[in-house]
């Protein structure tokens, strides 16, 4: 493979952009592959299945071909609001996984960057933020302070953007209540039923680390059922 | 705001080849029954034969190393390797898992 050709792999990830490998196994020939760029004399004429492909994030030799494709995914981006001790536990969760994080609380002394070393932190209003940020399905949302002030207006953007997972922590009392105002601001039983609250697959842990991981983990489930179902 | 950046196998394969080193790229492109890394998983080797990243979870990767190591002193530019189910002798090369694995290993060059 050429340098140029891992250089730009290395660049493309790094700005996170869907994109994918393509390599002739029969001449050793590789390129980059996305939608809409035209392809070279070596991969043009399987145009079709390498679309297939990699819209369904698959990876491997093209059935009777000798073409491999390997996808690369933008990360999803997750929102996390509260810069509570579980946020803390999940940034260490997160980092060797495919997300990109960023915590967002008004409450400036929960959200330092001694609390946060090495992640992107945002000291405002959920309101406020979500003016500025673009937003859309391949976000997630999880909100932390169960605080109705600071976590609905987060919810309900979520909501309206259509990001694909959304997760409210607090107790089942705590979300019966939270479910019932947004259905007093419009919202439909199917959207709230999106939420996931309480947040977390059943780990049947309490700790903040184990509650971290139980969040983490429907997460990654969530993000990997379109290759799960692909697979069915 | 980036803060810390998180070196990649990729990232490691550039900077041995920047820093003069021979570098080969080694991928798994197919598999069968049960074997411990996905397609796509991908390991980077030096020709002093440090490497980075895997390919099966240990258990073919001193192979792929020879392999890598084999291809550098001749003139071809890629190869693919197969491994199959191993015997009952725990040292012999194979996947003790049952499954089958298929690596293609290729020359990063300029």
């Amino acid at each position: 493979m050429k340098l140029e050709i891992l250089n730009e792999i290395i660049q493309k990830k790094s700005s996170s952009q869907n994109f994918a490998l393509l390599t002739n196994l029969t001449n050793g020939n590789s390129e980059i592959f996305e939608f809409g760029k035209l392809l070279s004399i070596d991969f043009e004429n399987y145009k079709k299945q390498i679309e297939n492909y990699h819209s369904l994030k698959k990876n491997g030799v093209i059935d009777g071909t000798q073409i491999f494709i390997q996808n690369f995914t933008k990360p999803i981006e997750v929102i996390i609001v509260g810069a509570v001790h579980i946020a803390q536990y999940l940034v260490d969760l997160f980092k060797n996984l495919n997300f990109v994080i960023t915590i967002v609380d008004p409450r400036k002394f929960f959200i330092t960057d001694e609390r946060f070393p090495n992640v992107k932190i945002i000291n405002d209003w959920p309101e406020e933020i979500f003016k500025k940020l673009e937003t859309d399905s391949n976000n997630a949302l999880i909100t932390l302070t169960h605080n109705p002030k600071i976590d609905d207006p987060a919810l309900k953007h979520a909501l309206k953007n259509k990001f694909f997972y959304i997760g409210a922590l607090g107790s089942k009392k705590t979300h019966t209540k939270r479910c019932q105002r947004l259905k007093d601001s419009g919202f439909t039983e199917e959207e709230i039923a999106s939420i996931h609250g309480p947040i977390g697959i059943e780990l049947g842990g309490k700790s903040g680390p184990e509650i971290a991981l139980s969040i983490v983990s429907q997460l990654v489930l969530e993000s990997n059922k379109l290759i799960l179902n692909s697979k069915k | 705001m980036e803060k810390q950046i998180k070196r990649t196998i990729l990232e490691q394969g550039r900077d041995w080849f920047e820093s003069d080193r021979k570098v080969i790229l080694a991928r798994v492109i197919q598999t069968w029954g049960s074997s411990p890394c996905p397609v796509g998983s991908n390991m980077i080797v030096n020709d002093k034969g440090e490497f980075f990243g895997s390919v099966s979870g240990g258990c073919v990767e001193a192979n792929v190393i020879e392999e890598c190591l084999d291809l550098l002193k001749n003139n071809n530019s890629f190869k693919q390797l197969e491994f199959k189910v191993s015997d009952d002798n725990a040292w012999n090369v194979g996947l003790a898992c049952g499954g089958e694995i298929k690596i293609y290993i290729e020359k990063i060059n300029s």
